[in-house]
Formats: structure tokens, C-alpha cells, sequence
């Protein structure tokens, strides 16, 4: 039977289609993650995304922890988003407990929630690069300004990348003197970046003729799928959490919704780019606003009991809706955690979005997702 | 625990999009819990799949962007959480549908939204809820053929991990010898001793109902020949001699440090009620705990005696698991099965687990 399959008869061609493993340990893959694609030569004509490598329990174990022991766990679920996963778990709290944090945290909380979704896609730029084939150029010159961003992070929180800097009420501790300044610095270093990255990305030769009319998503398509963030905006649909069902203070800022036309991949990349300026333009009026004052509620006991009750609390992080249900019982534990991870929802529609296409084109496709495996697993 | 909270509360009123609902699907009953953000309904089971069908394809409703489902584990209970937004007419709902987690099923969506398949296939892996017309509910996170569902509540968090049991094998040897050295009789594992007598117990029961089928009796006849059965063990059980039930055992160290505590307790109160000063109070509490420890060193006899053992907790019998599980995999290790039949082994000892202690 073999035979029959692989040495080709006269008259016709018959091929067999090939089950490919891409992964889990695998560059493209943006962490441990496997793809069984089935080809028949280089089409993909099925893709089973293969997920769980990475799975902590991330949902049970904050039933056992205290409210605000919790808030290192948001940190390890977007590691590339950490304030914004952060910002939502604190507003969850806050919305069941019925606490109002102070105003100058609320800014602080913007800035550095605003400015983490710079760094993020700075780092989709760098790593989207390197998938298309343009190696480590985009890498390097996105890594240079993510760098600058990162350490400032660090003057603030003491850590690198596990911020624990958010609290229920406010944050931990007030930022740095010469925080306002050194915002402004890096708001002029990243301007040049996205203007570099601009250069090197949009009008680059490879990227546009890879990219390009790749993987088009119609608007229905996305909300079927459930995909939110910049993947449901280059759809062409303007909906924006921040925008769409205002969190925290972000009804007082003046911003745009970029949106793509098609939803390819191109538009992916366009959505994510113009998103950077716009976050700089959020960044720059709440500098321009931010009162001085106390960086946390008063009255907040030492443990945090929150009436019974349940939330689910959803913020724009850079990757989409990145959400939280949280049911409490009144006692100083959550009762039930779950996570809604962006990257999750939008990696479920690898496959409507990758069957058809060559097995390269995959590669960028998954990139252009901007996945975060720990988001996935959990 | 939720749900006393829920039912002591008075019911909230309708917000704008509950009404609506109530205009479209009019005689379907919604139960409103208040949330901080959206509106929150519970279903019947029976309604729920017309509710969604509607829900997704009415004009007037058109919630055609499911954000997130989840499972939620209320012990007898379970309960599948729907959270939904409207694109066209924005604005979001939360949509619940209870069930007995004895009968833990319920209509899939992912026919609507396709962004339901994996949120479903997860909540099936953690809560072993069925979504009843699913297309693929293989596992998504965890391995196949777990044989539990991690998320459930008596499931219980490994407080001994794996790589530990070598550890804390050597340590119990290494207690064993010391007793044996300073010639005392090793502490009796109380709870092991239960889980054994449990097993033994539950083994009655299988044999008994086996040898009844065989004879083909009647359910009711099933049941008397079962209970004379565990009777006749019990009895049996009874005359043995138990080790460390003839004397009374001695005091634990947390027994011991709670008597104490409650002791100390007991003298600030007497001193406060007297209205001492802080200094007195201080020595009156010394005094007292003195005495504590001279009736301690009389004789056990002396000290109050410990309060009668209630049944198993929760918590305990999640240890009980969690051992059952831990000395299956040590058992399947030691015959050197496959992975495979030892996940097998793993799942027909804690079945065996579950119904002793039914």
C-alpha cells in the first residue's frame, strides 16, 4: 500500500498529507508550545495548537493565598504585561470591596500601565522581526528602548519583572522624586524607537511582501473566535476596553482607537505600532495631571477581607482582554480565581486562521498573535 | 457559602438589560444576583440553552462576543458562567446555570461561539463538568487520563511533593529507629489506621455485593446481606486489641500548646474581671500557668480530657487523598508498571478511597 501511495502512478500525482511537529521546544514558538500541522507539501490543511507545557495551576493556587498575596501570581501570567495584569486583579478587589484608591495612584497606575504596553510591544516588534527573517536587527533596536523603560521600572518597583507593585487602594510605595522627568526622558527615547522601528518595519521590502493580505480575519470571524486586543482591531472594529467600558480613570484621556482595514497580519503590525503613540499620548496628559497626595485608601486593614460576592473585571492589556472572575465568601481568600488570558482566546483561532497557508507563513501568523504561553497555560 | 450570602440578601432589581430579556423571552425564569459591574442572571438548566440561543441571535439582544466562561465549585453544587458582551448594542451580561455536581452536565454553546469550544474544553478538565454536545473534549492543560479534576475543592493542594517522598521516608526510619533506640513505642498514625480500616471496610462491601449478585439476590436482600456483613466486621474489628487504645494516649504537642493557650486565656479574664493592674495580671497568669504544668507532670490523668474526635473534615479527608494517592503511585512504582497502569492503579485505589468513606 505503501508503494502504491509514494511512487507516483502515470497519470497522476497522488500525494500523502504529513503530520509536522512544530515544537514545544522550538525559537518560533514564543515559548513551550506545539503545533501538529498536518501539509499536503506546503499548505497547512489542519493545525492542532497543543498547550499545557506551562500549566502552574495558576488558578487554584490563589484560592489558597490571601487577597494580596495574589497579585505576584498576576505578575507570572503576562510576564510582558505585568501592570496591566496587575491593574486588573487590584480593580477586582477594589470593585468587590468597595474600595476607591487615591487619585495620584490611579495615575501612577496609568503611567506605568501605559508605558508596560509600550514595552510589550516593543518586544512583539522584536521578536515579530526575527520570525520574519529580518534576524536580529528589529530585535536589537527594540531591545535598546525596552531596556531604558525596563530599568526605569526598576528604579520604581525594585524588580526587573515582577513588579508586585500594585495594591488594593493604591500602590505600594510612592515612585521616585524625579519620576516626572524621567518619564519625559524616556518618552523622547521611545519616540525615536517607534519612529526607527517604523523605518525598519513598515517599509520593509520583506516584511511587506510576507505580510501583506496574510491570514485576513473578517470582523464577525474575530468575535466569533473571541479575539480582542489589537487582533480584533485590525479587523477594523474600534473597540477598546479602555475606551468601550472605561476602567480606573481612562475616561479622562483623549486617545484613538487605531484600526486596520483587512485584519491580515500586516494590519496586526500597523494596529500595534500606531497603539505605542497613542499609549505616549495617554502617558503625557496623565504626567501633565497627576496631583500629588497619599498613594493608598485609608482604613485598609492588614488582612484584606472583601464581602461576599463575585466580579468579573476585564482591562485592555496589550494583548487583549485580559480578565478576571473572582467570587469571595467574605473570608480573606478568593473563593474562585479564574483567569481569562488574551493570548488564550486568541491562540484558540491558530487553526481558522493558519489552515490555507504555507507552513512559513504559520510561523509568522503565530507571531503576529503576540502569544504569551504562561498567559495560555496558566 | 455563597449562596446563604446570596438568598440572605433581598433580590436586586432588573438592571436595563434584564428587561430586555424579560421583553424577549418572556415566562423564563432569571434569578438577578447584583454584581459591581454587569448585570448577572441565573438560569434553569432546561431554559439555558434557549436562553443562549437567543441571547446570541435576537437583534434586540445580540450578544455575539462570549468573553469568558467558568466553572465555579460550590461543593454540592456546581455552577457554569457564562460572560457575554454585545458588540451592536453594547452591553455585557453575566448568564449562570446551576446544577448538582452529583449530575455535573450541561449544554455546550460552542455551536454559537466558537470562542466557547476551548474555555469549555478547560472547564471540562478542571470540574469534570460535561458539556453535553461538545465536539472534542480531550484535555487541554493537564495530561490525559488524569483520573481527577484538579480545580474541584475536594481536591487538595500536594502538600508533599513528589521528589519528597524519598525525604520523608528516610525521616519516618529514621524516627522509627530512634524510638526503638530510647525504647518507647512509636507514635500510632491515626489517621493511616482509618484510611486502613476504611479500605478493609469498603473491600466487605465489594466482596459482599459481588457474592449477593452471584447468588441473585434481590436489591433489598443485597443491602441486608451487606449491612449484617459490615456488622459482623465491625464486631470482629472490636475484639482486636488496638494499639494505643488500651491506655490513654498522651498529649499531642499542639494539644498541649492549645490547653495551655486556653489556660492563659482563662487567667487574663479572671484577672481582668477582678480589675487588676498589668503587673498583677502578669503574675496571676505565671501563677496559673504553673499550676497548668505541675497537674501535667502528675499524671495525664490529671489533665482535662481531650474533646471527643468529630468526623472527618474536608481538609482531613483531602490528606486522606492526597496519602491514598501518593502510596498507590509508591505501590505501582515498586511492581514497576507503566505509566499508564499506574495511573489506572492511582484511580481504582481512590475510587476505592471515595466510596469508604462515603
Amino acid at each position: 500500500m505503501a508503494r502504491e501511495t509514494l511512487i507516483p502512478a502515470e497519470r497522476d500525482l497522488d500525494t500523502i498529507d504529513i503530520d509536522v511537529n512544530v515544537g514545544p521546544q522550538h525559537p518560533a514558538t514564543h515559548g513551550v508550545f506545539r503545533m501538529v500541522i498536518t501539509v499536503d507539501g506546503e499548505v497547512v490543511r489542519d493545525l492542532d495548537p497543543v498547550i499545557g507545557y506551562m500549566h502552574r495551576g495558576n488558578e487554584k493556587l490563589p484560592e489558597n493565598c490571601d487577597f494580596r498575596q495574589v497579585i505576584g501570581y498576576h505578575d507570572r501570567t503576562d510576564y510582558l504585561a505585568q501592570f496591566n495584569t496587575e491593574h486588573c486583579w487590584v480593580e477586582a478587589v477594589e470593585k468587590l470591596g468597595g474600595i476607591v484608591p487615591t487619585e495620584r495612584s490611579q495615575y501612577i497606575r496609568v503611567i506605568l500601565a501605559e508605558l508596560n504596553r509600550i514595552t510589550s510591544h516593543l518586544m512583539f516588534f522584536g521578536a515579530f522581526g526575527t520570525d520574519a527573517g529580518l534576524f536580529g536587527t528589529s530585535f536589537m533596536y527594540a531591545f535598546r528602548d525596552r531596556e531604558y523603560v525596563q530599568e526605569f521600572f526598576e528604579e520604581i518597583t525594585g524588580e526587573r519583572m515582577m513588579y508586585n507593585y500594585y495594591r488594593p487602594g493604591g500602590v505600594a510605595w510612592d515612585v521616585p522624586e524625579n519620576f516626572k522627568e524621567r518619564c519625559n526622558q524616556i518618552l523622547d527615547r521611545i519616540r525615536s524607537g517607534i519612529s526607527d522601528l517604523e523605518g525598519l518595519m513598515i517599509g520593509n521590502e520583506v516584511v511587506l511582501a510576507r505580510c501583506r493580505n496574510l491570514s485576513p480575519m473578517t470582523p464577525e470571524q474575530a468575535i466569533n473566535w473571541g479575539l480582542s486586543g489589537p487582533l480584533l482591531r485590525s479587523t477594523g472594529l474600534a473597540h477598546d476596553i479602555r475606551r468601550a467600558e472605561p476602567y480606573s480613570i481612562y475616561d479622562r484621556f483623549e486617545f484613538d482607537i487605531p484600526t486596520g482595514t483587512t485584519g491580515d497580519v500586516y494590519d496586526r503590525l500597523l494596529v500595534r505600532l500606531k497603539e505605542m503613540t497613542e499609549s505616549i499620548r495617554i502617558v503625557e496628559q496623565a504626567l501633565e495631571k497627576m496631583p500629588e497626595g497619599p498613594i493608598m485608601a485609608e482604613g485598609m486593614k492588614r488582612i484584606l477581607r472583601v464581602p461576599a460576592g463575585e466580579v468579573y473585571m476585564r482591562v485592555e492589556s496589550p494583548r487583549g482582554e485580559y480578565g478576571v472572575y473572582v467570587v469571595s465568601t467574605g473570608v480573606d481568600k478568593p473563593y474562585r480565581h479564574k483567569v481569562r488570558g488574551a493570548s488564550f482566546c486568541n491562540i484558540s483561532a491558530l487553526r481558522e486562521m493558519s489552515v490555507g497557508h504555507f507552513v512559513a507563513d504559520v510561523i509568522l501568523i503565530l507571531g503576529s498573535t503576540d502569544i504569551v504561553l504562561c498567559e495560555v497555560d496558566r | 457559602m455563597t449562596q446563604e450570602a446570596v438568598a440572605e440578601t433581598p433580590a436586586p432589581e432588573a438592571g436595563p438589560v434584564v428587561r430586555l430579556l424579560r421583553e424577549v423571552m418572556p415566562g423564563i425564569q432569571l434569578d438577578i444576583t447584583a454584581t459591581p459591574i454587569d448585570e448577572c442572571v441565573t438560569v434553569r438548566r432546561d431554559d439555558f440553552s434557549r436562553v443562549m440561543e437567543t441571547l446570541f441571535r435576537d437583534r434586540r439582544l445580540a450578544f455575539a462576543y462570549l468573553r469568558c466562561q467558568s466553572g465555579v465549585d460550590y461543593l454540592t453544587e456546581m455552577e457554569s458562567v457564562y460572560h457575554l458582551y454585545s458588540f451592536a448594542n453594547k452591553m455585557s451580561l453575566a448568564v449562570k446555570v446551576r446544577f448538582p455536581a452529583a449530575d455535573a452536565h450541561v449544554p455546550t454553546v460552542s455551536y454559537l461561539w466558537a470562542a466557547a469550544n476551548w474555555h469549555e474544553r478547560e472547564t471540562h478538565e478542571m470540574f469534570g463538568i460535561v458539556f453535553d454536545g461538545h465536539p472534542d473534549l480531550r484535555p487541554l492543560l493537564t495530561e490525559e487520563g488524569l483520573g481527577y479534576y484538579p480545580l474541584l475543592k475536594t481536591h487538595p493542594l500536594a502538600d508533599i511533593e513528589e521528589w519528597q517522598e524519598d525525604i520523608l521516608a528516610d525521616i519516618d526510619e529514621a524516627k522509627k529507629a530512634a524510638y526503638a533506640a530510647a525504647g518507647t513505642a512509636p507514635v500510632v498514625d491515626e489517621k493511616a489506621m482509618k484510611i486502613q480500616i476504611a479500605q478493609q471496610k469498603a473491600a466487605v462491601i465489594t466482596k459482599t455485593r459481588k457474592e449477593a449478585r452471584e447468588k441473585g439476590l434481590s436489591t433489598e436482600d443485597e443491602k441486608a446481606a451487606v449491612q449484617s456483613a459490615l456488622k459482623e466486621f465491625e464486631e470482629q474489628l472490636a475484639r482486636q486489641p488496638q494499639p494505643g487504645a488500651a491506655a490513654a494516649p498522651p498529649m499531642t504537642k499542639v494539644e498541649m500548646a492549645q490547653a495551655k493557650a486556653k489556660v492563659i486565656t482563662n487567667a487574663r479574664k479572671e484577672a481582668r474581671a477582678q480589675g487588676m493592674a498589668t503587673e498583677d495580671e502578669k503574675k496571676y497568669v505565671a501563677e496559673k500557668l504553673k499550676e497548668f504544668s505541675a497537674q501535667l507532670e502528675a499524671g495525664p490523668a490529671a489533665a482535662p480530657p481531650a474533646p471527643p474526635k468529630p468526623p472527618m473534615s474536608k481538609v482531613e479527608l483531602a490528606q486522606a487523598k492526597a496519602k491514598v494517592i501518593t502510596n498507590a503511585r509508591k505501590e505501582a512504582r515498586q511492581q514497576g508498571m507503566s505509566t499508564e497502569d499506574e495511573k489506572k492503579y492511582v484511580a481504582e485505589k481512590l475510587k476505592e478511597f471515595s466510596e469508604a468513606n462515603k
